[in-house]
């Protein structure tokens, strides 16, 4: 650094520094390992790439000046048990969430709509238009599978995984958990066919049960339709946006003498010994500590930051064959003058979270996301979510212009055929038609600004989305529960001394659940000896007593 | 039922400056809660990245607070502060070589003009006395009213008297510093230019009375930190300030509209919170202070019930003139790179990655054309693009690993700001030239085109652009899109800012303070300098006891009757 004409002129943060932890990357999953290891009393530093710390917790003026999106993370599903809002009391003051009744529409371009509320109740009315049959199997399953969800799923996201074997045992214990052993080894697809016959009904809840990157065909991961459907009706919002959390986060660790460092892009895990012993960042300084957690995706954090000749052979091997996810997302962000306001027979529809439209019949999607897989996107077939999000929160918009802001979102590859340069402004205006077709006031002269992001944008933004992957890896068996990121791994120690991995390629996985880091804080507070000022929910413990002791 | 919201002190905006207010007063130990109404705070410190990998700052660019005591009072490097050094620190024969962007190339920066400007800058001598030049100009609260200002007590002509007494005359006093510049420099373009920059950084070239606070503002950025930017911008400065202040305890509630300033028995009390403001309890309770970080406008003509101040103050306060900076900000994205046009490259001119500085700088004519348009209201812009004067920031300060863009086969220029008529004051009424938003854009590019050659549609991906009038509704502490909120102009300037009854920070309201760049002593800037002065004021006042760790501004005089803010303190030290 060159030395200023005047000498020097203030203090910086030093060139090399100790620490006992290391975490590596700002999104929720090292957020909340840095704030529980923070205020168990050790020296904690997290390290994030960008200018903002939040990762997936993004707020931000994308369509400036003046309007601010989600860009990320919108839909918290998992507010009612993450420890973390209970143990640092992230409600009411420093947080508020809002958890709309009317949860998920969808709308067809006939006029004709459905609507999956928080209250079952209020979707079966919706669902008795369609198919009382329906109407009532679906009252019925959410009933049992909110017990699964409540009793095992829910509470289990936060304790390191079992192996498939040590489930099976455990959960022979009760009933419920039976249930959950055989709706496990269904395919989501089965799960909607065996129970449901309406066609939009099917659709509706294959998309809710799938959209966040289930394969609808794949047998083994049946019991995430009933984490889904639960989790997907009670979605919460977090007011004045995602990055509140991270806001919050930061605050917590700080007050409890956590440090951050952004803008600091960690390029290098220094090794001795075959021992990781600190980091390197792009800037060229050296932090060293006890332990380092990453929360980046494998190949960043082996191949990249430890480097191929560190790995022993078999970690090496399973880093390889880590997939990422099938599908990523493209969204269009606009401003209009008007908030979109749905034709259909449901007045509900407008107070909807999230509204899905594009979409016609059950075939119809899967086709759509067939195409998707396939690495195409068929202009004339293909549909998405939409949410406006200052419907629901007023700060997003601070422009003399007035107006809201709302975003499209699609399922989408990553490598599109034809190229995202010619794709993405063609999917643009094909958006733009579909979507004002079932909301007639979504004109062009009612969208006033508007911009799109492609699965290679999300990249830019956060290269450890790999391919655009927003969970940093595909869900499928071989890759969840104990086999994420793999055996060795997934419960946050690794093969190499002194690493740990706790980010959404970690099981439980990705979405902002909090799980990851959590379990990644108490290894590491286990492992270093410090006294853990936290204890597991009370669901948690429930859990734990039943199914574990 | 919800707590109670209660604290010593409540500050009403978490910008620059009520944030490092609040990292000042927790440091002291008191207990202190901020309430920002955006969904992130930083004010005007801030990043946007409104497409993956592109890096724009709408507002601050560069680190000009580098002789506050704040660096040292609140040990911000040991929350993250870095900084991204740019090569122009090393001496300012490096400034120099880049020399003056004229309407027909480069005009040479002289030895006259250098040494000219090193002298009256402080840098001259030796030991340099720059720092302490800088610290008497912002870093010192205004004189209490009952001591009458003089050229022997205002702080920086003692500097001078102490280290230059060749420059000490009673005649600074009454400068502009164009005046100063053709005393001490030689050739016109470098004085349009340091005029041009003083105008972007506080006082103009122009403001008489102001010659010293103009130069002084200039230097901040200039020979003192080299167009240096923090690490992740001025935001990443601002993330060192908020984090110190979240370690010392204080509360920070993003996305907390306040609506008013409660009043009980002519004290303020607390401040109530918009009704969608995003915490459960709407009244926030401040036992010893309330501290408005925001607009001098908004507070007293938004904030506060009329009952509770007087017609006449509210006249006054609503007169304050906003002129003389309101920023038209312009950020380029394009697929190559800008390059100047070759009449402005080659050697001992600049290289293209070096580009910056303001255009054009021929004659003070341009920039007085540019007055006349701007703050005269002759209409934006009506000079000929080619003679539309504007300022680009330097393209090079960005390394490596901290870039301004990512986006594969991309380049972010900017900002380049030109100035327009605040909104209010437009031709045609408020916000007329932001129904035209489109043509004054494309004099905008025409006008950079003078100096640059691909700006054309061609090479043009995006052109980002805030106006004063969206600035002001994106930040409401940026009035009128000012960079500084209000005008700095001797009328505006120390005693007398922004009003003489509201000089020092305080108010007619008992228990409700000032603390933002319209507000008070020295204006514009991400300074720490209001905290740092308001400091003074609060320890006057009784409402804190700062540690060993505090030291005050030597030439501060203490209010007669009060605690003087200079007892126990660790005086000299850090002076010395
Ligand atoms: C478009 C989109 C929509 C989504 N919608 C939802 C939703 O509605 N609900 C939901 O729950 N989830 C959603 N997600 C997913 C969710 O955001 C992620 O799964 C979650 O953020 C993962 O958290 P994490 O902490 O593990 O990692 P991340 O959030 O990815 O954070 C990792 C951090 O590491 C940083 N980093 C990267 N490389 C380095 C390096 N070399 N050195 C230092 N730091 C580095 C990154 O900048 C980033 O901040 C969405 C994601 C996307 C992209
Ligand atoms: C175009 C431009 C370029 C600039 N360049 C530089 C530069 O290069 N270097 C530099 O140092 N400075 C620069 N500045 C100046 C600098 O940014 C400002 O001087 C500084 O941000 C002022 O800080 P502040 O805290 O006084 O006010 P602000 O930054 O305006 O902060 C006020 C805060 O209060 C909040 N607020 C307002 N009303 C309320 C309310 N009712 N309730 C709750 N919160 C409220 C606002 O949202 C805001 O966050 C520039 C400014 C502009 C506009």
């Amino acid at each position: 650094m060159p030395e200023p004409m005047m000498g020097k002129i203030f203090d910086e943060f030093p060139d090399e520094s100790e620490w006992d932890v290391i975490v590596i990357g700002g999104g929720p999953n090292g957020l909340i390992a840095s704030a529980y290891l923070a205020k168990a009393g050790l020296k904690v530093i997290t390290i994030e790439r960008r200018y903002e710390i939040g990762g997936g917790l993004a707020t931000e003026e994308i369509l400036f000046p003046g309007y601010y999106s989600n860009i990320h993370a919108i839909y918290h599903m998992m507010v009612d048990y993450m420890p973390v809002l209970r143990d640092f009391d992230l409600d009411r003051h420093a947080l508020l969430w809002t958890k709309p009744n009317s949860q998920t529409g969808m709308v067809f371009e006939d006029g004709k709509s459905l609507l999956l509320s928080r209250m079952a109740e209020d979707t079966k009315d919706s669902m008795m238009k369609f198919s009382y049959t329906d109407a009532n199997a679906f009252g019925k399953l959410m009933w049992s599978w909110r017990k699964i969800v409540d009793d095992i799923l829910g509470p289990a996201t936060y304790i390191p995984p079992m192996s498939p074997l040590d489930i099976t045992m455990a959960m022979q214990k009760t009933k419920i958990g039976q249930e959950m052993l055989e709706l496990a080894e269904q395919s989501p697809l089965e799960i909607i066919t065996d129970n449901f016959e309406n066609d939009r009904i099917r659709a509706l809840l294959l998309y809710t049960s799938c959209m966040w990157g289930l394969d609808p065909r794949e047998t083994g991961i049946g019991m995430f339709v009933a984490l889904m459907l639960q989790r997907g009706s009670n979605k919460c919002y977090c007011e004045g946006g995602s990055h509140k959390l991270a806001g919050a986060m930061v605050r917590e660790i700080s007050r409890y003498g956590g440090k951050i460092l952004d803008t600091a892009e960690v390029t290098n895990i220094l090794m001795e010994n075959g021992r990781a012993i600190g980091v390197q960042l792009a800037e060229g300084r050296t932090l060293r500590a006890k332990v380092i957690m990453s929360t980046l995706d494998p190949h960043t954090t082996f191949f990249d930051l430890v480097g191929t000749e560190n790995l022993p052979g078999d970690l090496k091997e399973s880093v390889d064959g880590w997939k990422y996810d099938k599908w990523s997302y493209y969204t269009l962000h606009v401003v209009s003058k008007e908030p979109p306001q749905y034709k259909c027979d449901d007045p509900w529809i407008n107070d909807a979270f999230m509204n899905i439209f594009g979409l016609d019949g059950m075939d119809q999607l899967l086709s759509h996301w067939d195409n998707v897989v396939a690495g195409k996107i068929d202009m004339n077939n293909f549909g998405g979510h939409a949410t406006c999000e200052s419907y629901f929160d007023p700060h997003l918009v601070h422009s003399p212009w007035g107006g809201h802001v709302s975003f499209f979102q699609m399922h989408a590859p990553y490598e599109v055929e034809g190229g995202w340069e010619k794709v993405g402004p063609e999917l643009e205006d094909a958006i733009l038609t579909k979507w004002q077709k079932v909301a007639p006031n979504m004109t062009r002269e009612n969208i006033v600004r508007k911009c799109y992001e492609t699965p290679e944008g999300i990249e830019i933004r956060l290269p450890n989305m790999r391919r655009g992957a927003i969970k940093h890896g595909d869900y499928k068996p071989i890759q969840l529960g104990c086999f994420r990121p793999n055996q060795d791994c997934s419960s946050s120690a690794t093969p190499i001394e002194g690493l740990y991995t706790c980010g959404a390629s970690n099981y439980p996985g990705g979405m902002v659940l909090g799980g990851s880091g959590y379990i990644g804080a108490n290894k590491v507070a286990e492992d270093l000896g410090v006294i853990k000022w936290w204890k597991p929910t009370k669901e948690m413990e429930r859990y734990i007593k039943t199914y574990l002791e | 039922m919800a707590q109670e919201e209660r604290y010593d002190f409540v500050i009403v905006g978490g910008g620059p400056n009520g944030t490092a207010m609040a990292a000042y007063l927790g440091k002291c130990g008191a207990s202190v809660c901020v309430l920002e109404e955006r969904p992130e705070s930083g004010g005007a410190c801030e990043n946007v990245e409104p497409m993956p990998g592109v890096h724009i700052n709408p507002h601050a660019v560069y680190m000009y607070a580098g002789p506050a005591p704040g660096f040292e009072q609140l040990e911000l490097h040991k929350y993250g502060f870095r900084m991204n050094w740019s090569p122009l620190i090393e001496t300012i024969a490096k400034q120099q070589e880049v020399g003056v962007l004229v309407s027909d190339g480069v005009a040479p920066i002289t030895n006259k003009d250098i040494e000219g400007w090193a002298k009256i800058c402080g840098i001259a001598s030796d030991p340099p006395f720059i720092k302490e030049l800088l610290r008497a100009t912002h870093w010192c609260p205004p004189h209490p009213p009952e001591v009458e200002v003089t050229a022997e007590n205002i702080p920086y002509m003692q500097v001078y008297k102490k280290h230059a007494p060749d420059i000490w005359t009673e005649e600074l006093l009454d400068m502009t510093m164009f005046d100063l510049l053709d005393e001490y420099c030689e050739t016109e373009p470098w004085k349009v230019l340091t005029a041009a920059g003083a105008w972007y950084s506080g006082a103009a070239g122009h403001y008489e009375g102001v010659a010293v606070p103009a130069i002084a503002g200039e230097a901040l950025v200039t020979v003192y930190s080299g167009f240096s930017v923090p690490r992740g911008g001025m935001h990443g400065y601002f993330h060192a300030i908020i984090r110190c202040a979240l370690s010392h305890g204080v509360v920070i509630r993003t996305c907390c509209p306040v609506d008013e300033i409660l009043i009980e028995n002519g004290r303020a009390v607390g401040v109530r919170l918009r009704d969608t403001a995003t915490t459960d309890e709407k009244k926030v309770w401040a036992n010893k202070a309330v501290i408005s970080g925001t607009g001098i406008h908004p507070t007293f003509l938004k904030l506060i019930n009329p009952a509770h101040t007087s017609s006449s103050l509210r006249k006054k306060v609503k007169d304050i003139s906003l002129k003389g900076g309101c920023c038209w900000v312009s950020h380029f994205l394009t697929k190559e790179p800008l390059m100047p046009r070759a009449k402005f490259l080659g050697p001992g001119r600049m290289e293209p990655g070096e580009f910056g500085g303001a255009y054009p700088c021929d004659s003070r004519d341009i920039y007085y054309e540019h007055v006349a348009d701007v703050d005269g209201r002759k209409g934006a812009p009506s000079v000929p693009p080619e003679k539309l004067l504007w300022m680009a920031t330097h393209s090079a300060r960005f390394p490596e690993s901290d870039p301004q863009c990512t986006m594969p086969g991309a380049h972010v220029a900017g900002p380049y700001y030109t100035y327009v008529p605040p909104p209010d004051y437009e031709a045609g009424g408020p916000g007329t030239i932001d129904h035209k938003k489109d043509e004054v854009n494309a004099i905008v590019r025409k006008a950079v085109s003078e100096v640059i050659e691909n700006l054309d549609d061609d090479n043009l991906i995006a052109h980002f652009v805030s106006t004063p009038w969206e600035s002001e509704f994106r930040n409401t502490g940026i009035l009128a899109g000012h960079f500084g909120g209000i005008r700095h102009c001797a009328d505006q300037w120390a005693e007398l800012r922004p009003i003489p009854e509201l000089a020092r920070y305080r108010t007619p309201i008992e228990g409700l303070y000032l603390c933002n760049q319209t507000s008070g002593h020295p204006g514009a800037l991400c300074l720490m300098a209001i905290p740092y002065n308001l400091m003074h004021i609060l320890i006057e006042d009784g409402l804190v006891e700062p540690g060993k760790w505090w030291y005050p501004s030597p030439w501060y005089i203490p209010q007669e009757g009060k605690i003087s803010a200079a007892l126990n303190s660790n005086e000299g030290e850090s002076y010395a």
